[in-house]
């Protein structure tokens, strides 16, 4: 299998025979484009659960608060 | 009118505008033709005016290549194998340009039938293989032709 | 099949079932990921013309190809959207179009990098390439009328007409280097033979990124659908559920 790599060194394989701004760099942009494509909806989605989860608090509370704001009324 | 009738109507407005735009170009650049280049034959009938800027497409003739040993300069002929055009051009050839293979050049003609050429790109075709492969096309005398710069006719 | 239709429109059920898929998505995805992009860098021949730059095909063909799925996919869904009224359908349109538009431009800025050295230009307005552009822009279009756009049910129903006349562009794309005079070669035909043009030493790694690109679309787009959904049910008791529970 590793008689078929197409480099013999690692210098080779970085010099992409004369070619290494181009082929690195597409290779460069779709690891960025993955790496950030995965990760923002990910870290959306926990700051939308954080965000609900305190609206749902905040909701909470002035519930209780009303309740018991009629509570001292009465 | 309410104000949020009179904003959808301006929306739908704006839709009708764009798409009727889009539909309209789109149908001029059919009408049109919108070919990137000439063929040497083409050029061979006279469909191009002297002087007038235009590109021309082919393959780069066997054995046509002359290239200056002071400057710059070189000669080839564009070919569809019907008809040549003989081509001028002063600068860098990109890394693909090779006699065989197709070419894409940007110039003009002048009045004794030479392009004078301002650049010149290299077409590629969509056979890959490695020299390997290649050298043993050639060997048994199947030399794939790169076609998919000629015109169809 | 209607009762599997409407629980396919339920974006409770689509959010449980894409929830357990997810994992097995991904994990298909990076394997196919990671071989074909060793294969691609390491073993793949360089090509009797363009030497190591045929390596950026392995990045730039599968994104091309993908690109060319949102347009119809947005068309369908708006279908849906315009005669069922189905909610997840607008969901999935509305994720797509951003996602089209980041898909559709890698393909554009990686064909003008391969392009840069191997035509002698970054960019050339023949057929293929303007049509690929005009994609770009199509989708900033629906993007930008969605956001334009207050009413969200006005909204849908205009981005699902813009979709649906965006799909001609996806044929001119496809044929434009059939039917014009183009710079950008012709899709190449695959063959099964060792001494050919094209001999599966190129096209098998070609696959298996391809096939590991439509499952990184996949993925993508699954993550931002169940976004879409928790935003948009956030009033919904389950949403409200798995909210307090994280």
């Amino acid at each position: 299998m590793f008689e078929n790599v197409q480099f013999s060194s690692l210098s080779d394989f970085f010099a992409m025979g004369g070619y290494a701004f181009n082929v690195w760099s597409v290779y460069l942009l779709f690891v960025v484009f993955f790496a950030i494509n995965l990760a923002v909806p990910v870290i959306r989605k926990k700051q939308i659960l954080r965000e609900q989860k305190r609206r749902l608090v905040l909701a909470q509370e002035s519930r209780v608060r009303r309740e018991t704001g009629n509570d001292t009324v009465l | 009118m309410k104000p949020h009738r009179r904003k959808r109507l301006g929306i739908i407005l704006f839709i009708a505008t764009a798409l009727s735009f889009a539909v309209g170009l789109t149908l001029y650049a059919l009408s049109q033709n919108i070919d990137l280049f000439y063929t040497p034959t083409q050029i061979a009938a006279g469909e191009v005016a002297v002087g007038q800027r235009i590109r021309v497409g082919g393959m780069v003739r066997e054995g046509s290549y002359v290239a200056a040993s002071d400057s710059l300069r070189v000669e080839f002929d564009a070919t569809d194998f019907v008809n040549n055009v003989p081509i001028h051009y002063e600068g860098i050839l990109p890394d693909l340009f090779r006699e065989g293979q197709g070419v894409v050049v940007e110039g003009a003609l002048d009045a004794n039938g030479l392009f004078q050429a301002s650049r010149v790109l290299a077409k590629h075709d969509e056979n890959y293989m490695s020299p390997e492969v290649k050298a043993a096309l050639e060997a048994s005398g199947a030399s794939p032709q790169n076609h998919s710069a000629m015109p169809e006719q | 099949m209607w009762l599997w239709f409407s629980k396919l429109g339920s974006p409770k059920w689509f959010y449980e079932l894409s929830g357990k898929w997810l994992p097995w998505l991904i994990a298909v995805m990076s394997l196919l990921l990671i071989i074909g992009i060793v294969w691609a860098l390491l073993f793949v021949p360089p090509d009797y013309q363009q030497g190591n730059t045929i390596r950026i095909m392995y990045i730039h063909v599968p994104f091309a190809s993908i690109s060319l799925a949102f347009f119809p996919l947005m068309a369908v869904a708006g279908t849906i959207t315009l005669v069922w009224r189905m909610k997840l359908a607008d969901m999935v349109a509305k994720t797509a179009a951003p996602l089209g538009a980041w898909f559709t431009a890698l393909a554009l800025i990686s064909g003008s990098i391969w392009g840069s050295d191997i035509w002698g230009t970054w960019w050339i307005w023949d057929g293929r390439l303007t049509s690929m552009l005009l994609q770009f822009f199509l989708l900033i279009g629906v993007i930008s009328l969605r956001s334009a756009l207050e009413d969200t049910e006005a909204a849908s129903k205009a981005c699902a007409v813009l979709s649906i006349v965006g799909c001609i562009n996806v044929f001119v794309i496809k044929f434009s280097v059939d039917w014009w005079n183009t710079l950008h070669q012709p899709a190449g035909s695959f063959s099964l033979a060792d001494d050919a043009p094209n001999p599966p030493e190129v096209w098998v790694p070609l696959v298996v990124m391809i096939l590991a690109i439509y499952c990184f679309f996949a993925v993508s787009l699954i993550l931002a659908t169940r976004n879409e959904i928790l935003v948009r049910e956030r009033r919904a008791q389950w949403v409200e559920d798995l909210a307090c529970n994280s």
